[in-house]
């Protein structure tokens, strides 16, 4: 008897031209863990949302087919009945907490239920105890990291003691400590409380180990139906396109049967392939990207010494405490310099210092070689573009356009005076034909990409980047990585602060990690990455002392 | 839903009521000179005047909270509407301009011109309500403060009416139209404050000695309390809800309109199990 | 402390600072509600951390500093335009529309208690917001006003993201080049804030319909539920009867009427709360203790309240025509300081924090 049936399924938004699931069948069999992945639009969202009747009973719209969940069908149950089997929980924790305590808000549920206090108290001490949230009880959500209050909406979720948990991108917000501590607790929960599990994750490398099923949605196909795969992670594996460095080098090597893990692929690993030099490698790419080459992005890569910003014994504190300590770094054209850390290292502060955000206790900016604490935010950001975590804190406009328009008119620059044609960036971009769009219809990765429209329209000899790949998808991270490679090439210094390690890997030619508020190790990428185990990619973990960060890398050195 | 005849007469009625007895409490030092009773002192004494005007607040908040918290989309909207506002109220001191001058009315008007009435009056009153718990401003003038607030939001949609005739949807006499509503509010709301505790400032309640003094000299001595002690404030208050009606409120509108959309929506029809929905433009919110 | 036995005591406190010009009585009470405000403000938060239980509440304006600017206004406004006593200070000239004529001390004195009277309002009340926790004040809310809690409730979770929201919002128009010249450039910061909370707000809304949150729709499954009429009916009636009663209030010969009217009008609109909260299903997680300490302190309110009712004659003092010296009963001062429990009686260490545990 399985716990989620879906037959036929199809289902459009109102007013959409066509539909975003269109006869969909699926099966999931109680007690399993099933991983929902595809990229963004194709329909992830809205099949978790039939399986409790927010769609369509939230979202509107027409709906056609069968669902049956734990023998109940959402269509006529509603999401309000739904609730009592269906737990659900949405990616951004804070747009979820209608109370500010983690009591308050596990009760909530079972308050507006009208379930007895006695009753109420037993089931809140039960999920708390379940989530491992005991001592945090008492807490204001406010205070608690990103990991923890994604705890915290799932002991709410469960409060009702439903049968399945679905989840949609629960750690797409969260740092990767804070993501590995929800997925554990997924795991656990699958394990060793039986719930079922429905998960949309992007992070497929994270989840894999322990997923039951593996789902991959990929929008429509030729005749007309939603194409849905769905089984053992290792069988949907190889028939898709998406998925982690492992298995994209597993499946390049025709390894059997294909790994999932690193731990999987090193029984075929280090030991069993022949390896060509290391350092070889990294200076191969170097050179086919000078090939590569346009003659503007030469003369780039000539001024590649070139210095745009520069910061010297940078020192700032808050409240007291101390967040940077003698920080200095060079930002050099042609050149990317991706840095990481763990949370609270001081990164987001780093960046801020740099265009001037943030007051100074000592040290030296310098931009385009003029001292910095002599100019104004807004004359440093002309030069530097900065993108901070939240693109949506800058979009406010009625389109794309006057977006750009707004950041010319800041900086008193005529339209027709731009120093990059408007429409010319928004086509490099990958954002032709969205000029009159509203920006807050489109998707995430379009979202930061008019975001960074906003900022670059000034055309800026230095771009920063904090954190970009959040809620992004494996399509929009590559078009990420086109972007930041097509700015290096164009003679563009780009500083990119991020968590991915594989996007990291693929982007850096310089690596500056930073800890504590202060540098403690920076170099090239294939020196600097495997000495750091929580910065290493898979590859590197896999193939240690080769120097080799990509999947791509591993292959030209396995197969000279 | 149900919205028949009867039932929108009988909300008119409480409406009606209510807002009589919430005009009366305020006015009530004025008739009970007048009238020159012995027991003017007992009269209009504050305690009866305040629960005069918060039973007003109560019916209202009765009558207004059962369609506009209809469902949970109608409830998160104002729940978030009225916390942004009350976050806006502690900006009060950041905002250039003189003492007196308010932000939350700006919202509070557009709200309710573009939600409805009752979710207006629930913006209004809900918004002093909040802040008051925020800023520790909990005290016996807060039913008062509430009723006026929720007034403001809750006449806003005439504003619409005017709009329409005028057909002034979306033209630059819409803003201006509101801009006038936002600026009569802004003086108004001050004078009716400034009513609560008036008697404390000339000592209306236990004043034998000025029992006959006529309405109109009441009146005259009203409007020089209200012109030293209130009307810079006021005019702040008018003014800068004019202003920001002005500059802010055509970028506003359409982000609300844009939104109004998307929370109106409703499921309206079921047919062999497939459910369709359509965009419900004639909510009762709207209509009403 | 209980929220049930601190809305008794300011019920108490403000009702006898409404009730009396008596400065001496005023000055009793205003003293007590500064000591009680002393005795809250420095007791630690239950359930909360240190350093957090603040957070999103700005520290309101302290009671003296209110009585320093409201006694002397009030004092100087009334003496400016009331010209009654006989003790004469100086005089205006005549001519001068309603400044013209005597200012006696009598006038000032009258001013200056009608000051005093609102800063003891204002002290009261000010130990209300110190010692009721945000959460509190929206818990006790009646039950009829459940959806109006709710809206509460996530607007008070929602202000300090806002603020927090403001700043992100301000750093990142900051980086395009944005500069604060004119009143134009407050809207690059405030429409992202607007256009972010209404995002939110749907989400909050999907949140919570998948939590069982169904709004009216749940209790009355879409049509008008009866009850409801009927409760109106009652608003209604009730509201009538009051609205009769206040008019009836001021003509003299109908005066006998009003009270039975005013008391029946607010017993009805009394009874349609409470029958429109009997069609509210839900219940509370948090429960206060009861304890003894609360139960003396309501014995404190009542013994106050019962001073004025046995011995009310030197509640009125009126300094007009020429000004005397308060009456001050001893017996009415022993039944006010019973005001003073609350900053007397200590609290047991524990209570604190068992009490949002229970």
């Amino acid at each position: 008897m399985p716990m989620i049936a879906f037959e036929h399924v199809s289902f459009a938004y109102p007013g959409a031209v066509s539909p975003v699931l269109r006869d969909i069948d699926w099966t999931l069999v109680e007690g399993e863990l099933a991983v929902v992945a595809g990229p963004s639009g194709a329909g992830k969202s809205t099949l978790l949302r039939c399986i409790n009747g927010l769609v369509p009973h939230f979202s509107g719209g027409t709906f056609g087919g069968r669902v049956v969940v734990d023998g109940l069908n959402p269509l006529t149950a509603r999401p309000e009945a739904m609730c009592w089997h269906v737990g659900f929980v949405f990616q951004d924790p804070e747009a979820q907490f209608v109370m500010d305590r983690v009591e308050d808000e596990v009760a909530f549920a079972l308050e507006n239920a009208a379930i007895p206090r006695h009753e109420m108290r037993a089931r809140i001490e039960e999920v708390l105890a379940l989530l491992s949230l005991e001592r945090l009880r008492d807490r204001d959500l406010a205070t608690l990291s990103g990991g923890e209050k994604q705890r915290v909406a799932i002991a709410a979720a469960l409060a009702l003691r439903p049968r399945v948990l679905v989840l949609d991108e629960p750690t797409s917000q969260l740092d990767p400590q804070s993501a590995q501590d929800v997925l554990d607790t997924l795991a656990q929960l699958n394990r060793d409380a039986g719930l079922t599990i429905v998960l949309a994750e992007h992070r497929l490398e994270r989840v894999l180990p322990f997923a039951h099923q593996l789902v991959h949605i990929s929008g429509q196909t030729t005749q007309g139906s939603t194409s849905l795969v769905a089984g053992p992670p290792r069988e949907v594996l190889s028939q898709i396109e998406l998925a982690p460095p492992v298995v994209v080098l597993g499946r390049a090597l025709q390894w059997s049967p294909l790994p999932i893990t690193v731990a999987e692929a090193r029984r075929f690993g280090p030991s069993s392939t022949k390896r060509a030099a290391p350092a070889a490698v990294r200076e191969t790419g170097q050179e086919t990207h000078g090939l590569l080459c346009s003659d503007s992005a030469r003369e780039g890569a000539m001024a590649a010494e070139e210095t745009t910003v520069r910061a010297e014994g940078l020192q700032v504190a808050y409240n007291g405490r101390r967040v940077l300590d003698d920080v200095a770094l060079d930002l050099h054209r042609g050149e990317v310099t991706v840095m990481v850390g763990r949370n609270g290292a001081g990164k987001s502060t780093l960046l801020k210092a740099l265009v001037g955000l943030v007051p100074l206790q000592r040290g030296q900016v310098w931009v385009g070689g003029r001292e910095a604490s002599h100019m104004t935010v807004a004359e440093i950001c002309r030069q530097v573009a900065y993108l901070a975590q939240d693109p949506n804190a800058l979009l406010f406009a009625d389109t794309v356009m006057e977006e750009l328009l707004i950041t010319l008119r800041n900086h008193r620059i005529l339209a027709t005076d731009a120093p990059i044609n408007p429409d010319a960036l928004l086509d490099a971009l990958g954002l032709r034909g969205k000029a009159d769009a509203y920006p807050r219809d489109l998707s995430v990765g379009e979202r930061q990409r008019v975001a960074l429209a906003a900022i670059t329209v000034t055309a800026p000899s230095t771009i920063m980047l904090d954190e970009p790949t959040r809620g992004l998808d494996y399509d929009a991270k590559a078009h990420l990585l086109e972007l930041i490679h097509g700015w290096r090439n164009a003679g563009h210094a780009v500083l990119l602060v991020t968590h991915d390690v594989e996007l990291a890997a693929a982007a850096a030619d310089r690596i500056v990690v930073l800890d504590g508020g202060t540098i403690v190790a920076e170099g090239r990428p294939a020196e600097v990455m495997p000495m750091w185990p929580e910065f290493a990619p898979q590859i590197a973990r896999l193939f240690p002392g080769t120097g080799w960060l990509t999947a791509e890398d591993a292959l030209a050195g396995l197969q000279p | 839903m149900g919205d028949t005849l009867v039932r929108r007469l009988l909300r008119w009625l409480v409406y009606l009521l209510a807002s009589l007895l919430g005009v009366g409490a305020f006015l009530y030092p004025f008739f009970a000179r007048e009238a020159g009773a012995e027991a003017v002192g007992a009269a209009a004494s504050p305690v009866f005047l305040t629960v005069l005007g918060g039973l007003s607040l109560v019916a209202l908040l009765l009558e207004t909270q059962g369609e506009a918290t209809a469902d949970a989309k109608r409830i998160a909207l104002l729940g978030v509407l009225i916390g942004l506002n009350a976050a806006l109220s502690f900006l009060e001191t950041a905002l250039p301009g003189p003492g007196g001058f308010s932000p939350v009315f700006f919202l509070i008007i557009l709200g309710g011109y573009v939600f409805g009435h009752r979710s207006g009056f629930l913006l209004g009153s809900l918004t002093l309500f909040v802040s008051a718990l925020i800023t520790g401003g909990v005290g016996p003038w807060l039913p008062y403060r509430m009723l006026v607030a929720g007034w403001i939001g809750m006449t806003a949609p005439f504003v619409g009416l005017l709009v329409r005739r005028l057909r002034a949807q979306a033209r630059p006499a819409e803003i201006v139209i509101l801009a006038a509503f936002g600026g009569l509010w802004g003086l108004a709301f001050g004078a009716l404050m400034n009513l609560w505790f008036w008697p404390f400032a000339t000592g209306a309640a236990d004043q034998h000695w000025q029992v006959g003094l006529g309405l109109r000299e009441t009146a005259q001595r009203y409007l020089a309390f209200y012109v030293t002690t209130s009307l810079v404030w006021d005019l702040a208050r008018a003014v800068g809800t004019a202003a920001m009606l002005v500059v802010f409120g055509r970028p506003t509108l359409r982000t609300l309109w844009r939104f109004q959309r998307r929370f109106e929506f409703q499921v309206i029809a079921t047919v062999d199990g497939a459910v369709t929905g359509d965009d419900a433009a004639s909510v009762a919110e709207v209509h009403a | 402390m209980h929220p049930l036995a601190w809305f008794a005591w300011v019920v108490v406190a403000s009702l006898s600072a409404l009730l009396t010009r008596n400065p001496l009585y005023l000055v009793l009470l205003f003293g007590i509600a500064l000591l009680a405000l002393e005795a809250v403000s420095a007791a630690p938060r239950a359930g909360q951390l240190a350093g957090t239980e603040r957070r999103g509440r700005a520290t309101p304006v302290s009671p003296v500093r209110f009585a320093l600017f409201a006694i002397p206004a009030g004092a100087v406004f009334n003496a400016a335009l009331s010209h009654f006593g006989e003790t004469v200070l100086f005089r205006m000239p005549q001519g001068w529309p309603l400044l013209g004529g005597p200012i006696t001390v009598e006038a000032l004195v009258f001013g200056a208690v009608n000051g005093l009277v609102l800063s003891t309002l204002f002290a009261a009340f000010a130990v209300l917001n110190v010692a009721v926790p945000v959460r509190d004040l929206i818990g006790y809310l009646p039950r009829a006003f459940y959806p109006v809690a709710v809206v509460a409730a996530i607007a008070v979770t929602f202000v300090p993201s806002t603020q927090q929201q403001v700043r992100q919002v301000r750093e990142a128009q900051a980086v395009r080049g944005h500069r604060m010249r004119g009143l134009r450039d407050w809207l690059p910061l405030f429409m992202p804030v607007l256009i972010g909370g209404l995002e939110r707000a749907l989400q909050l809304a999907e949140a919570m319909t998948a939590r069982g949150f169904a709004g009216r729709r749940a209790n009355d499954a879409g049509s008008a539920p009866a009850g409801s009429s009927t409760a109106q009916v009652g608003t209604i009636g009730g509201l009538g009867c009051v609205l009769v009663g206040s008019v009836l209030r001021l003509m003299p010969r109908w005066s006998a009427w009003s009270t039975p009217l005013l008391v029946g009008g607010v017993a009805l609109v009394g009874w349609a709360i409470w029958r429109t909260g009997r069609g509210v299903h839900h219940t509370r997680y948090r429960q206060h203790v009861w304890a003894l300490r609360d139960s003396i302190v309501v014995v404190g309110a009542v013994v106050a309240l019962v001073s004025w009712v046995l011995w009310p004659a030197s509640r009125a003092y009126a300094p007009y025509p020429r000004v005397a010296w308060p009456g001050f009963d001893v017996r009415v001062g022993f039944g006010l300081m019973a005001l003073i429990l609350p900053a007397v009686i200590p609290a047991p260490q524990e209570e604190a924090h068992a009490d949002d545990r229970v």
